[in-house]
C-alpha cells in the first residue's frame, strides 16, 4: 500500500519536473535555463530516492545523494562562467 | 495513521514543489524564477522527505539517505540559488520592467562614489546621505 504511494509520488516528481523542462527550453537568457536545471535536478534527486523506496532497492538511494550535491557543483560552475567569462 | 501522516506530508511537498515550479514557469524576471527555485523548491523537497522517513522508520536505509539529501539541500541550494543571482546581475542579465529597486547596483554605485563615472542610470535617489540612510526602508 505505501509502496504504491512512493511511486505516485515519484511519478508526480517527475511531472513537477516535466514543468520545469518547459522552462529550460524556453528561457529567454541562458541564467534562466541554469535556474531551470538546477530544480530539476533537485526533482530528479526526490523522484529517485521515491522510486528506491517504491522499488525495494537501496542501490539507488546513492544517486540521489550524488544528483543532490554534484548539481551544486554544475550551479557554481555555471555561476563562475557566467560571471568571469572563463572556467 | 502512519499512512495518513506519509500522505499528509507528501501532499504538502507536492503541492510547495508544482507552485515552485509554476512560479518558475510563470514569474517574469530571472531573479523572481530564482526566489521560486531557491525557497519554494527546497521547503517542497523537505516535507516529502520527511514523508519518506516517516513512511519508512528513522532506522532505516532509506531514511539515513533521506536525511542527508534533506540536509544536502538545505545548505547547498540557497548557496548556489545565491551564486547564480550573483553571477546574472554581474553578467548583465535585465531585470523585470516593473522593478523599483537594485540595491545591489546602488551599493555598487556607492562604493565608487569617489570616481562619479555615469549618472544616466540612476533609477530613484542614490544620493541621500550614505552614512544613515542604507537601511532597507521597506
Amino acid at each position: 500500500m505505501s509502496h504504491t504511494l512512493y511511486g505516485i509520488l515519484a511519478l508526480a516528481e517527475v511531472a513537477i519536473g516535466v514543468l520545469l523542462v518547459v522552462r529550460l527550453a524556453a528561457g529567454p537568457t541562458i541564467s534562466d535555463r541554469i535556474v531551470a536545471l538546477n530544480t530539476l535536478s533537485t526533482q530528479a534527486a526526490l523522484a529517485v530516492l521515491f522510486y528506491a523506496a517504491f522499488a525495494d532497492r537501496t542501490i539507488y538511494l546513492d544517486v540521489a545523494i550524488w544528483l543532490a550535491s554534484f548539481s551544486y557543483l554544475g550551479a557554481i560552475v555555471w555561476a563562475r562562467y557566467l560571471e568571469r567569462g572563463l572556467l | 495513521m502512519k499512512t495518513a501522516a506519509v500522505l499528509v506530508l507528501a501532499v504538502v511537498g507536492l503541492f510547495f514543489s508544482l507552485s515552485g515550479a509554476v512560479g518558475i514557469l510563470r514569474m517574469p524576471d530571472l531573479y523572481t524564477r530564482i526566489q521560486c527555485s531557491s525557497k519554494t523548491i527546497t521547503m517542497g523537497a523537505l516535507p516529502a522527505l520527511i514523508a519518506l522517513v516517516v513512511g519508512e522508520g528513522v532506522i532505516s536505509n532509506y531514511a539515513s539517505r533521506a536525511l542527508i539529501v534533506a540536509a544536502l539541500l538545505m545548505i547547498v541550494n540557497p548557496a548556489a540559488s545565491h551564486a547564480l543571482g550573483r553571477a546574472a546581475h554581474k553578467a548583465g542579465v535585465p531585470m523585470w520592467s516593473g522593478a523599483v529597486r537594485d540595491e545591489t547596483a546602488e551599493r555598487g554605485r556607492r562604493l565608487d562614489a569617489g570616481r562619479d563615472t555615469d549618472s544616466d542610470r540612476e533609477s530613484q535617489d542614490d544620493e541621500d546621505g550614505e552614512g544613515a540612510g542604507d537601511g532597507d526602508r521597506r
